[in-house]
């Protein structure tokens, strides 16, 4: 066994090349984590640390009215990012996944948009989304005769349609790890089913969706962590409205911290989300080590 | 038409001796279809960016059409002077270039240390990198600020380029790629007398020309496209970039079509960007991912 070995020269070496970096980390990444929970359990005017008052900055927050509404939409934009966002790679990747003809144009085609920036990618689609005879989407129902839609002006299609947003942009990649996925699954299998008679359905629904459920249930719990990443995209398409209908908790945090430059109520936000991301991590590290044991 | 493609389809639920049906080469025109419409969907938006930003303010809010009246060059160089977009460019670049090198050397290094030296206790290091996957870094923007004005580094590039220098996901794809390297070629320079360091230079990049590039097309659209932390450490100084200037449109009254035309230019470079590389990024999203 090597793990009882002695602290040896080499082993100074060794972090002495890496020790550049860990600075980085505990500078950008560790550190403020914890300077975080310190931040949330003072009273500050702008920089400057006051009075430790122990959890009152939760309590300012937790009963402040956007906190409900931040909190409310949490839920609302995990149902939409469910129906929409996580499903649409899936079935973008097994449609892909049927074709010869033009697959390398899809591949590159569907990953397009996740190399328009995301700042780029909400100013586009706000232009969409624009309310009147001029907005892109009212331009093109108009030649169906459909009447203008006022789209994000209408709090209950808000989130659905940040979601969409969020999803043009973001499916394409991950449609291209279920494909990846998908190919990897033996012609065998195919061949088998063939020969007992599945039709084209039956092989899709027996062979190619059982061989993602592992790969899926994965993505299932990122498509959760995403949710909480929340946080531009309504502040730029609408600033969280009509009338908070869309705030995130991360907006509410921007809020807190840089527009009423009360620094200590936003960490003590950040605190109480990441916490939720660290419960979801966890059952992240327990869904994939069990998957490893399998393998 | 061209079935016989269809003989070197290796993947999927159609095979090749399913063709033979016309109902099943009838499904298979309809995905073809609908494959084209998705993408269809997903170019059809910068597309119409760069249609609609040769469009005047009149003829914007006038004619309700996609195409414009006139494919007139002058009217966005008119805009690009007007807004001054070369500056924004010019700082763009610096903020790019700096952040790309910091992200190939300090996390290549960290992998370096965790996938060859292994020094005694860096499972230590390794988990907490791990950990830090999982948390996304706008949690913790408010202490990051205040540490960084704390330390008088806003209005300056620094922290914003030694911030790629601590990314966990690019630590993973080193590491993966670094283990990948045959061992005999390491303890071969550490007999021939070459340092840790050493080894690193002359031995590990020059083998890792493809997981540099990869990590580098990756931090140049991150740093192209990041606003939130720019905006707050630079705005105001002069080194405002591209995206930093099309945030702040969220606050002051601009007309559509400038804002448009801004958009256009902000999402050219990273286009350009994928045209040259489509291989090395869509192979990379594939693979890379699925570990990360």
């Amino acid at each position: 066994m090597k793990a009882k070995r002695k602290f040896k020269r080499s082993d100074l070496m060794g972090w002495l090349i890496m020790l550049p970096s860990m600075i980085l980390f505990a500078f950008f990444v560790w550190e403020p984590l914890l300077e975080n929970i310190r931040l949330s359990l003072y009273s500050a005017t702008r920089f400057q640390l006051e009075e430790f008052v122990g959890l009152a900055n939760y309590t300012k927050v937790l009963r402040s009215p956007d906190f409900l509404d931040a909190f409310v939409n949490t839920f609302k934009y995990t149902f939409w990012s469910l129906v929409i966002g996580y499903l649409v790679p899936i079935i973008l990747g097994i449609l892909i996944s049927e074709t010869v003809h033009f697959r390398g144009l899809f591949r590159v085609g569907i990953y397009f948009p996740n190399i328009i920036p995301g700042l780029a990618t909400i100013w586009i689609w706000s232009y969409f989304f624009m309310p009147g005879k001029n907005g892109v989407l009212n331009i093109l129902l108009s030649k169906f005769g459909i009447s203008p839609q006022i789209w994000l002006n209408n709090p209950k299609m808000t989130i659905p349609l940040i979601i969409v947003t969020m999803t043009w942009k973001a499916a394409g990649s991950t449609a291209l790890i279920y494909m990846a996925r998908i190919s990897s699954i033996s012609p065998d299998l195919y061949e088998a089913a063939t020969i007992d008679g599945a039709g084209i359905w039956k092989r899709i629904r027996h062979i190619t969706i059982p061989s993602i459920i592992p790969l899926a249930s994965t993505l299932l719990i990122m498509q959760f962590i995403s949710v909480f990443q929340i946080l531009y995209e309504p502040m730029v398409l609408k600033n969280g409205g009509p009338n908070n209908a869309s705030i995130s908790l991360l907006m509410l945090m921007y809020r807190y911290g840089f527009r009423d430059f009360d620094f200590p109520a936003a960490a003590a936000l950040s605190v109480m989300v990441c916490i939720i991301l660290v419960i979801l991590s966890g059952i992240y590290m327990k869904v994939t080590a069990r998957k490893d044991d399998y393998a | 038409m061209a079935w016989k493609k269809m003989k070197s389809k290796k993947d999927g639920a159609i095979r090749d001796y399913d063709m033979k049906s016309p109902r099943v080469r009838v499904l298979y025109i309809c995905v073809v279809i609908l494959c084209i419409a998705i993408v269809v969907t997903c170019i059809f938006p910068a597309v119409w960016v760069l249609l609609a930003g040769f469009k005047d303010i009149k003829e914007f809010n006038r004619n309700a059409t996609i195409f414009p009246s006139s494919l007139d060059l002058s009217k966005l160089k008119k805009t690009w002077e007007l807004l001054k977009f070369a500056k924004y460019y010019r700082n763009s670049a610096i903020l790019v270039a700096g952040a790309t090198v910091c992200a190939v050397i300090f996390n290549g290094l960290l992998a370096y240390g965790f996938a060859v030296l292994k020094p005694k206790g860096y499972k230590i290091a390794y988990g907490l990198v791990m950990w830090s996957l999982m948390i996304p870094a706008t949690t913790s923007m408010v202490s990051l600020f205040r540490n960084i004005n704390l330390l008088g580094l806003n209005q300056s590039f620094l922290p914003l380029w030694l911030m790629y220098g601590a990314n966990a996901f690019w630590v993973v794809l080193f590491k993966e790629f670094f283990e990948g390297i045959p061992r005999d070629l390491v303890e071969a320079a550490k007999l021939d007398g070459c340092g840790p360091l050493q080894i690193f230079i002359r031995i590990m990049l020059p083998l890792s020309r493809s997981i540099i590039m990869v990590v580098a097309i990756f931090a140049v659209t991150a740093a192209w496209s990041e606003f939130l932390l720019p905006y707050l450490v630079l705005n105001g100084s002069g080194k405002e970039t591209v995206m930093v200037k099309l945030f702040t449109f969220k606050d002051t009254p601009t007309d559509a079509v400038s804002v448009l035309r801004a958009v256009l230019f902000s999402i050219i470079p990273p286009t350009i960007l994928f045209v040259i590389f489509q291989k090395q990024i869509t192979d990379s999203a594939a693979a890379g991912a699925v570990k990360g």
